[in-house]
């Protein structure tokens, strides 16, 4: 028997991926939900089997976001010329009939923990130009501060009417995915001993700061985390050897999140394209066939637009699959042979599925159609449903990531800027690797191609020429050299280097 | 001998005609076959001169190396062109081969030593193509190097992605990592050295300025020049391009100037990591003596010098085109490191308005005349030629023909071809024209002075370092300040990436005192002056950035007020890295500190001093705390 999953009318992607992933909870988004469970756990980061429950109480620090996110007043008052105990007032008096949860006495403590007002309005700036997005026109309860320490962490929140509630729009669970595939990860507890060591000190003095300003953490209710569906899967260790590589390396801890974030939306990518592969039973390998921009157009554009395009049309064809496979089960046929077979396979769509809803909101009767009626309905419904959100989430992530783009071209394709390249470099390389091997490693984690060695089966079915992918690979060997990530011996001889080793830099 | 021949005066054969062919094999001309050891001989023979020696100081090294009797192989490493062949075949004539031996097209050669040593001689590994024998070399390689095998020895040339990727392939067949791999790539990165048995013999590295004054004075100093003696196409009224570039490169009417600044671009690009073969550099002074933009494949033989003088254009064949194989096909030149690696100086298009206006406006003008006839109007044959300053005329005097679009090309290329001389020629102390504005790199001066005064253990000039400091600042903070005294290793709060960074993390002196601050010190393997900031005494508390000179060119103009994004993202990149190392062990250094007050109470539990740098008036930047009362 299927994990029944709350608050759906039927349930398909949620078996393929999980419960569930969002396209607008893009990577940054995902890791601060992740943060937020992980903190939570504190004493038992990344620890939890399979089949346990995780649960949470994420932070919700009303305090904390209102003086960041919905005080717009602070910069003015700051420069009008008027004596401090004026600013202060003055600045009150606009700020406290929107200001959620905030009261006489926090006003006195910002007062005391500031020596003037202007101190203040400083320290408000310093932490809105680190926050992320800080400034997009999102509402202002989805506006976050930069993960600085465990004071740094709230959920998303919808606002209206003097009241808070959880709607689920940019923390829609992704992060609680995430939290899940680590926690079944090989080295899942070694990373979450990590994490917790370098991200939640909380002496940190920007954490420090943040405290200062929330004072005593303001927690929300506990909730239980969504539903993944698999115990073990290639993609989970991978990620978890990805992060612990990037915590390995000699840089800041917030430099570091830069990286762990991009990793991770890379591997949930790979997840998603990979699992809408099995489920289609398509058993080769996911490829992503990458143009290295650079000024001259190359025919590997062509290629990696059609690369693009072919992942994308994946999770759909995985979705119709997962509902029609179920004609294919031995139960299906033996419901032939019984007296009601339709109503034998309506109670299968129901075990599977969770539909046809048992007390149906329409005028659908159900328990009149056909079970081939039935499959072929809910596989509409499905591909409906899935276009609304699943099925976005290889767009918009990718882009997010810095994957793919539509840069001098009408056409999405996988094309990576430097900042992704960066990432693979510092979680790859471990002092430094000949170039060839870096291209090979990259196709092995990632599927990645970029090079005539790992193209070769793509020129031997004269999808491109040798030559193209090979000076796909010179552009991205140039553009590398530009970041200072990869050293020329010679003509024929180049290493990726990774300027974040700790070993051998005197 | 050879030159007894042309004695029989021939008006029609120039007496040098011979030795000009020979030299010209050696040029970038499509098919440049001399430039292979293996075709060496065969010319000589055909040209009947004597060859051009080059003095090799590795080779007697490796000849000690190998009768020494100490155990373990040679490894004989390069890029094409670096002499790999010659010094394989010179070892083995040295070592007692027969040259005749040498001559048989086999791959590998085995050598009886006096000490019964056999010598296993792989004259080019890429040249083993069965992967059966090449596993058999690699085999006694490791024996020999990390085994106990004593009775036989390897002498192999090989460049370095070569022996590298078969070490990989025979690891990988094999299901190890080869052992060999790790120590061979770090010795050849300068990140470790060989293992004990292994004597490494890097040629590509031994490329500099003074392997190219030998190639220079070999060349040039060859004593077949003396036939020109008896040239009639050379006389005070005819000028042969040939002779007179030859003539400068010796340098003996301006000092060696020429040589010496040519030098200065080898260094400066050694340093920024290009390596230049001696066969480049034998392509390059061949290029340099023999190049016309009109002759035969863009190099001159004698036969065409008179009709090149007839034309009127002997002065297309300055040498100061040359050298950056202006005379050649683009495409030609650029199969040569060394014409790209001089092409990254910029010198023909950089320029300044000092410059372009004595070259533009000093025939006219009183005030620049006396510099003009002093710098441009001196030298007859490629400065103030009679066609230049009619091109010049025809400029200035706005005639139809020059305002039309491209009109003015033709000047326009004159004046390149002018700044380009101006480079080469330019007193060293012209402080109105200083030569290095005349390239990409404006400081390139102040970094070889500095990197020659860190090896003589001398102070290093105060301006240079403020200069350097000050670009530093600017690129650690993204806040235009004017410090020179202290570092400001600033920070956004969030990620290092931020361009401006508000808060001042930490501050070191500039200058090292008592274990803490900048010094600016040598480094051994690369040779380059290096910046080490130390936070902290101790070791583990400094982080190193290794200064090239395109780095250091980079924060010169930033301390000059360039945007750092405009010059270089590279070194952009490079330096936010550095400053994410010192972030990171500023972080480290705190952590350290605080676990040790762990047991008294600290005072500061309960205030929390954020440090925002802000700037006076004057540029001058300080960092003003602001002070947090936090609860525990």
């Amino acid at each position: 028997m299927r994990q029944k999953i709350e608050g759906v009318d039927f349930a398909v992607d949620e078996h393929i991926w999980g419960h569930r992933l969002h396209d607008a909870q893009l990577p940054h988004l995902t890791v601060l939900e992740f943060l937020g469970v992980l903190g939570s756990n504190f004493d038992t980061p990344l620890i939890a089997s399979p089949s346990e429950q995780v649960s949470y109480r994420p932070q919700r620090q009303m305090r904390l976001r209102g003086l960041l996110f919905n005080n717009p007043y602070v910069e003015s008052v700051r420069e009008r010329q008027l004596p401090d105990e004026d600013k202060w007032k003055e600045w009150k008096s606009r700020f406290s009939p929107d200001a959620l949860e905030f009261e006489e006495s926090d006003m006195e403590a910002l007062r005391r923990t500031f020596l003037s007002f202007d101190d203040f309005a400083k320290a408000i700036e310093l932490l809105r130009s680190s926050a992320f997005e800080a400034r997009s026109n999102k509402r202002w309860s989805s506006k976050f501060v930069f993960p600085f320490g465990p004071d740094a962490l709230y959920e998303d929140l919808r606002v209206a009417g003097g009241k808070a509630s959880n709607d689920r729009l940019f923390f829609a669970r992704t992060g609680e995915l995430l939290y899940l595939m680590l926690c079944r990860a090989a080295k899942g507890p070694e990373l979450g001993e990590k994490l917790i060591g370098r991200l939640f000190n909380s002496s940190a003095p920007m954490n420090r700061l943040v405290r200062a300003l929330q004072g005593k953490p303001q927690l929300s209710d506990a909730k239980d985390v969504g539903y993944l569906p698999f115990a073990s899967h290639s993609r989970y260790d991978r990620l978890c050897e990805d992060w612990l590589a990037i915590l390995s390396r000699d840089m800041p801890i917030y430099d570091a999140l830069e990286h762990l974030i991009i990793s991770a939306g890379l591997n949930m990518l790979l997840y998603f394209l990979e699992r809408a592969k099995a489920q289609a039973g398509d058993a080769e390998p996911v490829e992503l066939v990458c143009e290295i921009v650079s000024r001259e157009r190359t025919k590997v554009r062509a290629l990696s637009g059609d690369s693009y395009q072919a992942n994308q049309s994946l999770s759909l064809r995985a979705v119709r699959a997962a509902v029609e496979q179920i004609r294919l089960d031995d139960e299906w046929s033996k419901a032939a042979e019984t007296e009601y077979p339709e109503g034998e396979r309506l109670a299968l769509m129901r075990g599977r599925f969770q539909w046809p809803p048992t007390d149906p909101d329409d005028e659908t009767d159900y328990e009149k159609m056909t079970g081939d009626e039935l499959v072929r309905m809910l596989a509409d419904k499905a591909e409906t449903r899935h276009e609304g959100h699943f099925g976005k989430i290889h767009a918009a992530w990718s882009r997010a990531i810095g994957l793919s783009s539509r840069r001098l071209s009408r056409r999405n394709r996988y094309a990576p800027n430097d900042r992704l390249l960066k990432t693979l470099v510092v979680s790859i390389v471990e002092e430094r690797m000949q170039f060839d091997e870096f291209l090979h490693e990259v196709k092995a984690r990632y599927g990645m191609v970029i090079g005539d060695a790992e193209g070769a089966h793509l020129v031997s079915a004269k999808q491109v020429d040798q030559d193209a992918l090979s000076d796909n690979r010179g552009n991205l060997e140039a553009r590398l050299v530009g970041l200072g990530l990869v050293r020329r011996l010679s003509d024929s001889c180049s290493f990726v280097e990774n300027p974040f080793v700790s070993k051998g830099e005197a | 001998m050879p030159s007894e021949q042309s004695n029989n005066i021939d008006p029609a054969v120039p007496p040098s005609s011979a030795w000009v062919r020979f030299l010209r094999s050696y040029g970038p001309t499509p098919n440049d076959l001399t430039l292979f050891d293996e075709y060496v001989a065969g010319a000589l023979g055909r040209a009947k001169v004597q060859p051009i020696t080059l003095k090799s100081p590795l080779l007697e090294k490796m000849r000690e190396m190998a009768l020494s009797g100490a155990p373990g192989s040679i490894l004989i490493a390069g890029t094409a062109g670096d002499g790999k062949t010659y010094h394989c075949r010179s070892l083995w004539a040295a070592l007692g081969g027969n040259p005749r031996d040498w001559l048989v097209s086999a791959p590998v050669k085995t050598l009886v030593m006096a000490d019964g040593r056999t010598a296993v001689f792989v004259k080019d590994l890429s040249a083993v193509s069965d992967e059966r024998k090449s596993d058999e070399i690699l085999d006694l390689l490791e024996r020999s190097v990390l085994g106990e095998e004593n009775s036989q020895f390897l002498i192999v040339a090989a460049n370095h992605g070569q022996i590298l990727e078969r070490l990989r392939n025979l690891g990988l067949r094999q299901g190890r990592v080869h052992p060999l791999r790790k120590p061979l790539q770090d010795s050849f990165l300068l990140a470790g050295s060989a293992p004990e048995r292994l004597a490494i013999f890097d040629l590509s590295r031994t490329a500099r300025r003074h392997s190219l004054d030998e190639v220079l004075s070999a060349v040039a100093g060859h004593p077949e020049w003396d036939s020109c003696k008896r040239c009639l196409l050379r006389s005070p009224e005819r000028m042969c391009s040939i002779y007179e570039n030859r003539e400068r490169l010796l340098g003996a009417s301006d000092g060696g100037r020429f040589a010496r600044r040519l030098g200065d671009l080898v260094e400066v690009a050694r340093l920024n990591g290009w390596h230049l073969p001696v066969r480049d550099l034998l392509a390059l002074t061949s290029n340099m003596i023999l190049g016309h933009r009109d002759a035969r494949e863009g190099l001159l033989s004698c036969a065409e010098v008179a009709k090149i003088q007839e034309s009127g254009k002997a002065e297309s064949g300055s040498l100061y085109d040359n050298v950056f194989g202006v005379n050649l096909p683009r495409k030609r030149a650029n199969d040569h490191q060394v014409f790209r690696a001089l092409a990254s100086f910029g010198i023909g298009d950089e320029t300044s308005n000092g410059a372009d206006g004595l070259l533009v406006y000093g025939f006219d003008d009183t005030k620049l005349s006396d510099a003009f006839a002093r710098l441009v109007k001196a030298d007859p044959a490629y400065g103030a030629t009679p066609s230049y300053l009619a091109a010049q005329l025809r400029y200035l005097e706005g005639e139809e023909a020059a305002r039309v679009d491209g009109g003015a090309a033709e000047f326009l290329a004159r004046l390149e071809s002018q700044r380009r001389r101006l480079f080469f020629t330019l007193p060293d102390d012209e402080s109105d024209y200083p030569f290095w504005g005349m390239t990409a790199f404006r400081f390139a001066g102040d970094y070889l002075e500095m990197s020659a005064a860190l090896v003589d253990r001398k102070p290093i000039n105060e301006t240079v370092r403020a200069r350097m400091v000050r670009g530093l600042n600017r690129v650690m903070t993204g806040l235009l300040i004017e410090n020179n005294d202290r570092i400001f290793v600033g920070s956004s709060g969030g990620f290092t990436q931020s361009r401006i960074s508000v808060l001042c993390d930490t501050e070191a002196p500039a200058r090292r005192t008592g274990g803490v601050g900048m010094s600016i010190k040598l480094d051994a393997l690369t040779e380059r002056p290096a910046l080490d900031v130390a936070l902290a005494q101790g070791e583990g508390g400094s982080a190193i950035f290794n200064l090239s000179p395109v780095r250091f060119e980079f924060l010169c103009r930033v301390a000059e007020g360039s945007l750092p994004g405009s010059f270089s993202n590279e070194c952009l990149e490079d330096l936010l890295a550095f400053k994410a190392k010192l972030l990171r062990k500023a972080e480290l250094i705190r952590l350290a500190r605080s676990s040790q007050d762990e047991d008294e109470p600290s005072e500061d539990k309960g205030a929390l001093t954020l440090n925002f740098i802000e700037i006076e008036q004057n540029g001058h930047g300080f960092s003003r705390p602001v002070t947090v009362r936090v609860g525990s």
